[in-house]
């Protein structure tokens, strides 16, 4: 939670022109009041103290950033460093920012916690907390990833919270993020709603990101520790955006990291079936903010393709959409196929099963690594554990479990 | 002058009470659309809102989100409601007609909502908008339109005088928490705000969301300067899609109108 370099969102939320607070007005009481808690909250010295040691003793910070020693070998140029967001407790990134955000609803003195989830990871991570605290729980999810993520909608109930499968629309992430909305708009006198990514309106952009960022923070200490330098390149996974936010974030001002986001390329960005809004979107409106969207020709919003149900959504953290026009950061895409066939070299070579979501990020080494010499260090944020991914990729392997 | 405008003045005078009607277009096709306008001004509706269907309508309760889903099969865009529109005013040029939508479709189709042909209508009702703002603030210019503005309970002090003081073709108190076509009024505080916005309007307050039975549309008109009735209409509209016999609906805003009288 380091003070903000670039000094954005603005006062109305922005960064740039993407960004604010789009949301029906109902809600706007609840968003100022949770900007308000925000703001009073972030510099407190007890409030970082709680928020740091949780991380330490609940989730198991910090994470370490480990020699990919096989890995690099594979390829035969730069270090890869990998940063172990898979070990943290409930096996991703997005506990850092559950792990804050539950902190804010106790604060606010709200008695029953929302969310949505896609992949489940957020779902577990809120579920996790919640049960923490000892506070009432409702997940959101689309019943197609219902199926998909059978494993961590289990999780989820052991941890004590209701899950909700979301029939409208396409059945996954965003249909489950409209759920949760109109869930808020209805309770929102007692309800707190955790945001997953770095997506809604303000200031969930914001504070999604100052929690996750953690993440970059660990990082520089650990680059100067590790190649006492800071890293030539950044590689992320970029669904929302929460992960790569978190890693990005810090590095915004030091120009000589590149950082890179790898979105879903389904079956292949010129198919028109994926989900890589940054690499084939236009500007719009979709819970809260503007930012890059998939919309079709009549202004509707696009459903979209990917293996990972994660990735699986068709906007974007609006301060992507300002980090990719600004030029300071870059976003690629890779498709399925290519995700996959890293999701199983990761596996073997390194003896870590990544996320299928993290396997996207892995995938554009192929590519990047061409770029770069032996004294390039190259870091790539491993987001999640890619356990809840087994049956997928098994069906897909043709193999019965 | 702006027909939406000028009704509610004239409505004022003669000291009654508005009465809007919402339907969403293309639901269950535009035909039907335009036959259910014309039988809603039969019946004795004041004003037509026209839901803009949209992929992630998240103010809506289910049974707008399924009329919004009907309609987007047929592949209902803005330009199809222009052209709606246009066959609806060959017949009738004086009712006031309201676009209700999401700021994504807006945007997206900003040249049509700025050139707005003929006229044709005559106020739009953006719900994902913080109320002190409207079209204009998103580069979209249309003198021939007027913005209606959403005060909801949660709404605190000092921003009910801002949003009141920006909304052009009437204030849209929305009366209780929650999506639309949901249940749980509350008298006394939708009374307290609707008079609070009052003092700071220029234009008339009318009340919307919850609204069921002609008790509740009785109730609300006491405290505003009109109602919206939506979603017990379009369950309607779902329930008889097939027959297309829509008695049940003229009846039902009979009834309506005369509780308001």
């Amino acid at each position: 939670m380091k003070t903000n370099k670039q000094n954005l969102p603005d006062k109305n939320g922005f960064y740039g022109e993407f960004g604010g607070k789009f949301v029906p007005e109902t809600l706007m009481y609840a968003l100022e009041q949770l900007e308000t808690t925000y703001k009073k909250l972030k510099d407190n010295n007890e409030f970082k103290e709680k928020f740091y040691s949780d991380l330490s003793e609940f989730v198991g910070r910090p994470s370490p950033l480990y020699f990919a020693e096989r890995l690099t070998k594979h390829y035969g140029t730069g270090s890869i460093w990998l940063k172990r967001e898979d070990l943290n407790h409930t096996g991703a990134h997005k506990i850092n920012n559950t792990i804050g955000q539950i902190l804010l609803a106790k604060y606010m003195g709200k008695k029953r916690i929302i969310a949505e989830t896609g992949a489940g990871q957020h779902g577990v991570a809120t579920a996790a907390v919640a049960a923490r605290l000892g506070l009432e729980c409702h997940i959101y999810m689309g019943s197609e990833d219902v199926e998909r993520q059978s494993l961590n909608v289990y999780r989820i109930k052991l941890l004590g919270a209701h899950v909700h499968a979301v029939n409208s629309g396409s059945a996954t992430l965003k249909d489950a993020l409209n759920e949760a909305l109109r869930d808020w708009v209805t309770n929102v006198d007692d309800t707190y709603y955790i945001i997953g990514s770095v997506t809604g309106p303000h200031p969930y952009p914001m504070i999604v990101r100052d929690f996750n960022s953690v993440v970059g923070e660990e990082l520089i200490s650990q680059s100067k520790k590790l190649f006492n330098a800071m890293p030539d390149a950044i590689v992320a996974c970029v669904g929302g955006g929460s992960n790569a936010m978190g890693a990005f974030y810090p590095f915004i001002s030091m120009n000589e990291t590149r950082l890179i986001g790898v979105e879903a390329g389904g079956e292949g960005v010129e198919t028109g079936e994926h989900a890589a809004p940054l690499n084939d979107g236009i500007p719009g409106v979709l819970h809260g903010a503007l930012s890059y969207l998939m919309q079709d020709e009549k202004g509707q919003v696009k459903e979209t393709k990917s293996v990972s149900a994660g990735l699986d959504y068709p906007g974007v953290g609006p301060e992507h959409s300002w980090l990719k026009d600004s030029g300071r950061a870059e976003y690629v895409a890779v498709s399925d196929d290519e995700a996959l066939r890293a999701f199983h070299e990761v596996s073997e070579l390194e003896g870590i099963i990544p996320a299928l979501e993290t396997a996207h990020a892995f995938a554009y080494l192929d590519i990047l690594m061409k770029e770069y010499d032996s004294s390039a260090n190259i870091i790539v944020n491993l987001s999640g554990r890619g356990d809840k991914d087994i049956n997928t990729v098994a069906e897909i392997d043709g193999i019965k479990l | 002058m702006n027909r939406l405008t000028e009704t509610l003045a004239n409505l004022k005078q003669q000291n009654k009470k508005a009465l809007v009607a919402y339907l969403v277009a293309g639901d269950p096709d535009i035909q039907t659309t335009v036959d259910l306008m014309h039988l809603f001004v039969e019946a004795g509706v004041d004003a037509i809102e026209i839901g803009v269907p949209f992929t992630d309508p998240i103010a809506e309760g289910p049974i707008i989100q399924r009329a919004h889903d009907r309609a987007l099969k047929n592949n209902i865009s803005l330009k199809d409601i222009y052209s709606m529109v246009e066959i609806f005013r060959n017949k009738d040029s004086t009712t006031p007609l309201i676009l209700m939508g999401y700021l994504n479709t807006f945007m997206f189709h900003k040249k049509i909502i700025e050139e707005n042909k003929n006229s044709a209508i005559d106020s739009i009702l953006v719900v994902d908008i913080p109320g002190e703002l409207n079209l204009n603030d998103y580069g979209i210019k249309s003198s021939s339109i007027n913005t209606i503005s959403l005060i909801s309970p949660t709404t605190k002090q000092d921003r009910i005088e801002s949003i009141a003081k920006n909304s052009s073709g009437f204030v849209y108190y929305v009366t209780l928490r929650g999506v639309t076509g949901a249940s749980n009024l509350d008298s006394n505080e939708i009374s307290n705000n609707v008079n609070e916005i009052k003092k700071h309007a220029s234009v008339p307050t009318l009340a919307g969301f919850g609204i069921k039975s002609a008790s509740d549309a009785s109730l609300l008109s006491k405290h505003s300067d009109g109602i919206i009735i939506g979603s017990s209409i379009v369950q309607m509209i779902e329930q008889n899609s097939v027959t297309k016999e829509f008695d049940r609906i003229r009846k039902y805003i009979t009834e309506i109108k005369q509780a308001i009288s």
